[in-house]
């Protein structure tokens, strides 16, 4: 039975992967616009077809579309992706420059938003009804609202124009020659604002699952007997209400993790912050299609590894999951 | 006039107490403290002194009245000169004897003040010039300092990397050709007015038939590693990019190039194919000079790695770059034509505009190596010590129609939108000013090339006249005019990311209804865009749109020998010709222009191509956007504001006597 179950999931996650691949490799290709004028610039149509040719020779586009994705599956097998057509440089050093700088915003805004969210949304669902609640609930939902182009500028305007506090832009200050500790705060201090922006967006998905997750396990009789039997109210909400509502709110993180790359394209981009949704931007405008594919790749990636870590961590956290 | 004494004895207090100021700015962090104390000591005796002299001045009632406005122009005199001083990092000795001379002028004036009342007002003349000298001192003095103030670094932002910046990876045409000639050198070099002048040559003449170009070059001019450059240097570069497989901007430069004769170590001519008026600018002016040393053997120099630095004769070195956020520029020393004046470039790549316009705010970079957009130039320009550089630029902001089809293909439809294009509106309104109303001729008002008798019109009622004299008519008075028993109704293409053209579009809107012709806007995306207007960027796959906002880049223009491209037809040469416009005599003088072999004889004919442009309309030029920049003059502020091309090059970054 349980074998079955896990050749079924397997399965399941085949296709989403072959869809998947299918998907970053056909976007790029579907989207107007033609790299050539990327390569040669404003004199493009001062181009030979001699000069044509060998522009999209040089770049792999000649060969008939069905060979340019085997070649793309190539690559993921092989995990070489070529050179991309903008920098000329290999994509694989590209991604793997950018990629530490997403995860120590994504991961740490994470962490922040996840704290939050958790202690908010229970803060709001234990007194449901109240101001307290009303007032964090409208706040939240005012939040999730908000541009996160707007809020990184607002942010940059504050903090970095007006205030002078926090550098508006990088991930280091450029070409300074800083190291050690001096190095150290240098990268804090570029990453606190993209973080915060991250954090202030990311917080009220967790604090409405949290909230409304908890106001449901509330409203459970093993709750109203719990409290009938005479149970403090601290015992009731660590030993009852937190652990039945602890399953969602993971779920939902889980889900975050791997939506949270594809999130850091526009913030990494107010900030001009080196990350792998900046990559994403620049490759986007300059129809870098080798630079797109690897790097959807690494989104795809991200958001099935956490989906399979939530199935895997569900039957762990909750053990009505584990029988059926 | 109690009242006044007291005021103009008062001015006299904060005079001296400014000097004191003065000298404890000057002494900055390598002065002494016992020269501090001493301005400081200086300053009280100078300040009981000008107590006594204010009972003195009591006494001179009817002088006082012309003493205090005298010396409400010195203290401004001052103000500027104590401004200069604490922007002095390190006394010296100039400036404290400038302070010295001031404190006598002054001393001696308040004397001579006393002394007569009759003399006073002379007095005060002198008190005035004396401080007047003070003043020159310091800024001298200042300056000197400046000079002895270490080593300049400028930082600058762009909104795009540039690769590793060697003459097969630069991306843009602007500014990433502009920063890799920081580090290499062409033959000959723009000046100031956009003219090219001997560079790395040192002469370049032509033959009556404009087939051979020679020149003869600089000798003791040597690559960044210490290798000398000769002209078999130049010999590489020329074989190297019309030989290697990578197509780039410098093969196309060389077209008709058959050979370089090489006649010794420092000369060489180049021998055409045909006749090429303009090769100066179009090439010797363009192409980058490589080394042989480095470049030979190299097949796909594109995936190259030429290692830690770009070899050039440049007046920068590449010495860091990393991918997508920064490069670090060293000043050559050696350069030949005097070591830079801007000592270190680090140039930051941010993601958009908003972002280097934030950084240039904060301080974390000096100036933008991008035009800044209209409304931001004052909101800039009001902030201390931020500066904007403003200039001519020959990008274009333009009205499209595809002239094959019908309605376009008649000239009347043409001319009358022409009419009724509110040009200064556009300038005022979308650019607030800062942009240059359109000639109908294509060319700025600026360039060398102009026609003067060239005129904007703007008159809708002639324009309803001409369509209605060509039949144009609104036959069932909904308002819009028809052609062949369609109404006039077109859709106007734009790139949605262009605010600027989304906005003149919908100005456009305005403007041609007031004629009778119905549009609407569709804005979308840049790549969807180019699509319609210029399908595969080969003009020969036609066109898919009725009209478009559109916009040629600076060299378009710049280089005027490159109208044919525009205007001539499709299959005479017209490259750029996106609205397949056709006129058999426009034909004639592009094939005429580049085998003209008098500058007279040229610009005779681009003046004549210009009228037809006007009449005939091949498209409708609106405006040129002026070049604006912001730069920080408290770090650094010697821009060069090359016409057309903006201060993105070596001669900003050159002390005035090397620029051309």
């Amino acid at each position: 039975m349980r074998r079955r179950l896990d050749v079924r999931r397997l399965t399941q996650y085949g296709v989403v992967v072959v869809v998947a691949v299918t998907l970053n490799f056909l976007l790029p290709r579907l989207m107007p616009g033609n790299p050539l004028v990327l390569i040669a610039g404003v004199d493009v149509g001062l181009l030979s077809p001699d000069e044509r040719a060998e522009i999209v020779a040089r770049v792999g586009l000649d060969v008939p579309l069905w060979k340019q994705y085997l070649r793309y599956w190539g690559d993921i097998f092989t995990g070489d992706f070529g050179y991309s057509f903008r920098s000329s440089r290999p994509i694989v050093d590209m991604i793997w420059d950018r990629l530490p700088w997403t995860l120590l915003i994504t991961g740490l805004s994470l962490i922040v938003s996840a704290v939050a969210g958790v202690i908010l949304g229970a803060i709001s669902a234990w007194r449901r009804g109240t101001k307290t609640d009303l007032g964090m609930l409208s706040g939240m939902i005012s939040i999730e609202s908000l541009p996160s182009f707007w809020l990184g500028m607002l942010l940059i305007s504050i903090f970095a124009v007006q205030w002078g506090l926090l550098p508006s832009s990088h991930a280091v200050t450029p070409a300074s020659g800083l190291a050690g500790w001096a190095h150290m705060w240098d990268i804090v201090s570029h990453a606190i604002l993209p973080v915060v922006t991250l954090s202030i967006l990311a917080t009220p998905g967790v604090y409405m699952t949290m909230r409304y997750s908890m106001l449901e396990t509330l409203g459970e009789d093993y709750i109203r007997t719990a409290r009938a039997k005479g149970a403090g109210e601290r015992r009731v909400l660590f030993g009852h209400v937190a652990r039945n509502t602890i399953a969602p709110v993971v779920t939902v993180l889980a889900l975050r993790i791997g939506f949270a790359f594809g999130g850091t394209v526009i913030v990494e981009t107010v900030f001009t912050y080196p990350g792998l949704g900046r990559l994403v931007f620049e490759a986007v405008s300059g129809r870098d299609y080798p630079v797109m594919q690897a790097a959807f790749l690494v989104f795809t990636a991200a958001v099935l590894v956490a989906n399979l870590a939530a199935d895997l961590l569900y039957p762990l956290i909750d053990p009505r999951t584990r029988t059926s | 006039m109690t009242t006044m004494r007291r005021f103009a004895s008062s001015k006299a207090l904060t005079l001296v107490l400014m000097l004191g100021l003065m000298a404890a700015a000057c002494g900055g962090e390598d002065t002494s403290s016992e020269e501090v104390s001493a301005a400081q000591a200086q300053a009280a005796t100078a300040q009981s002194e000008a107590a006594a002299a204010q009972s003195e001045a009591e006494s001179a009632q009817a002088e006082a009245e012309a003493a205090a406005s005298a010396l409400a122009q010195a203290q401004a005199d001052l103000e500027a000169a104590q401004a200069a001083a604490s922007a002095a990092m390190e006394g010296d000795e100039a400036s404290q004897s400038a302070l010295a001379d001031a404190q006598a002028a002054l001393e001696e004036a308040e004397q001579r003040a006393a002394a007569t009342a009759e003399a006073s007002e002379e007095a005060v003349a002198a008190a005035e010039s004396a401080l007047a000298e003070a003043e020159q001192m310091l800024d001298e003095a200042m300056m000197e300092q400046e000079a002895a103030a270490g080593p300049v670094t400028v930082r600058a932002a762009i909104t795009g990397d540039e690769a590793t910046l060697n003459p097969y990876t630069y991306i843009s045409g602007f500014p990433g050709w502009n920063l890799l000639m920081l580090q290499y050198d062409s033959l000959m070099q723009l000046d100031a007015a956009g003219i090219p002048q001997p560079w790395l040559a040192d002469t370049v003449s032509v033959n009556a038939d404009l087939t051979e170009y020679s020149f003869t070059m600089v000798e003791g001019v040597t690559w960044h590693d210490g290798q000398p450059l000769t002209a078999h240097d130049v010999d590489f570069s020329v074989d190297y990019y019309i030989n290697n497989v990578e197509a780039s901007r410098f093969a196309r430069d060389l077209r008709g190039v058959e050979d370089l004769v090489v006649t010794g170590d420092y000369s060489a001519t180049f021998v055409l194919g045909s006749p090429k008026a303009g090769f100066e600018l179009a090439a010797l002016a363009d192409i980058p000079i490589i080394p042989r040393h480095v470049w030979e053997g190299v097949e796909v120099p594109s995936e190259h790695d030429f290692g830690a630095t770009n070899i050039g004769t440049g007046p920068y070195k590449l010495v860091e770059y990393v991918e997508g956020q920064s490069y670090r520029f060293e000043a050559n020393p050696d350069y030949f034509r005097g070591a830079p004046a801007v000592e270190e470039l680090v140039v930051i790549v941010f993601a958009d505009d908003a972002g280097a316009q934030a950084a240039i705010r904060t301080g974390e970079v000096d100036v933008i190596f991008e035009r800044i957009p209209p409304e931001q130039i004052p909101l800039l320009d009001a902030q201390d010590p931020l500066d904007i550089a403003l200039g001519p630029e020959f990008t274009t902001q333009m009205i499209n129609y595809d002239a094959s089809k019908r309605p376009f293909d008649d000239v009347a439809v043409r001319q009358a939108i022409n009419l009724a294009m509110d040009r200064q509106d556009i300038v005022d309104t979308v650019f607030l000013g800062a942009a240059t109303v359109g000639s109908p001729g294509w060319i700025h008002p600026e360039h060398r090339s102009y026609n003067p008798s060239m005129i904007p019109v703007y008159d809708p009622a002639a324009a309803n006249a001409l369509l209605d004299a060509a039949g144009y008519v609104d036959g069932d008075g909904d308002g819009v005019r028809e052609f062949d028993g369609q109404p006039m109704s077109f859709e106007i293409i734009t790139n949605a990311p262009d605010s600027l053209r989304l906005r003149i579009a919908e100005l456009t809107v305005e403007m041609l209804a007031a004629i009778g012709i119905e549009t609407s806007v569709a804005a979308v995306e840049t790549g969807t865009w180019e699509q319609a207007v210029w399908p595969e960027f080969n003009v020969n796959n036609g066109r898919n749109y009725d009209i478009a906002m559109w916009g040629w880049s600076a060299p378009v223009q710049a280089d005027p020998l490159r109208l044919p491209q525009l205007v001539a037809s499709i299959p005479m040469g017209g490259f750029l010709n996106l609205t397949g416009y056709a006129s058999a005599e426009m034909d004639a003088l592009s094939a005429a222009l580049p085998v003209e072999s008098t500058e007279a004889g040229r610009i005779a004919i681009l003046l004549r191509m210009q009228e037809i442009i006007a009449e005939e309309l091949p498209f409708v030029l609106l405006l040129y956007p002026d070049g604006a920049y912001v730069y920080d003059s408290s770090v650094y502020s010697d821009w060069e504001f090359i016409a057309g091309q903006g201060i993105v090059s070596k001669l900003s970054l050159l002390p005035p006597s090397a620029r051309p």
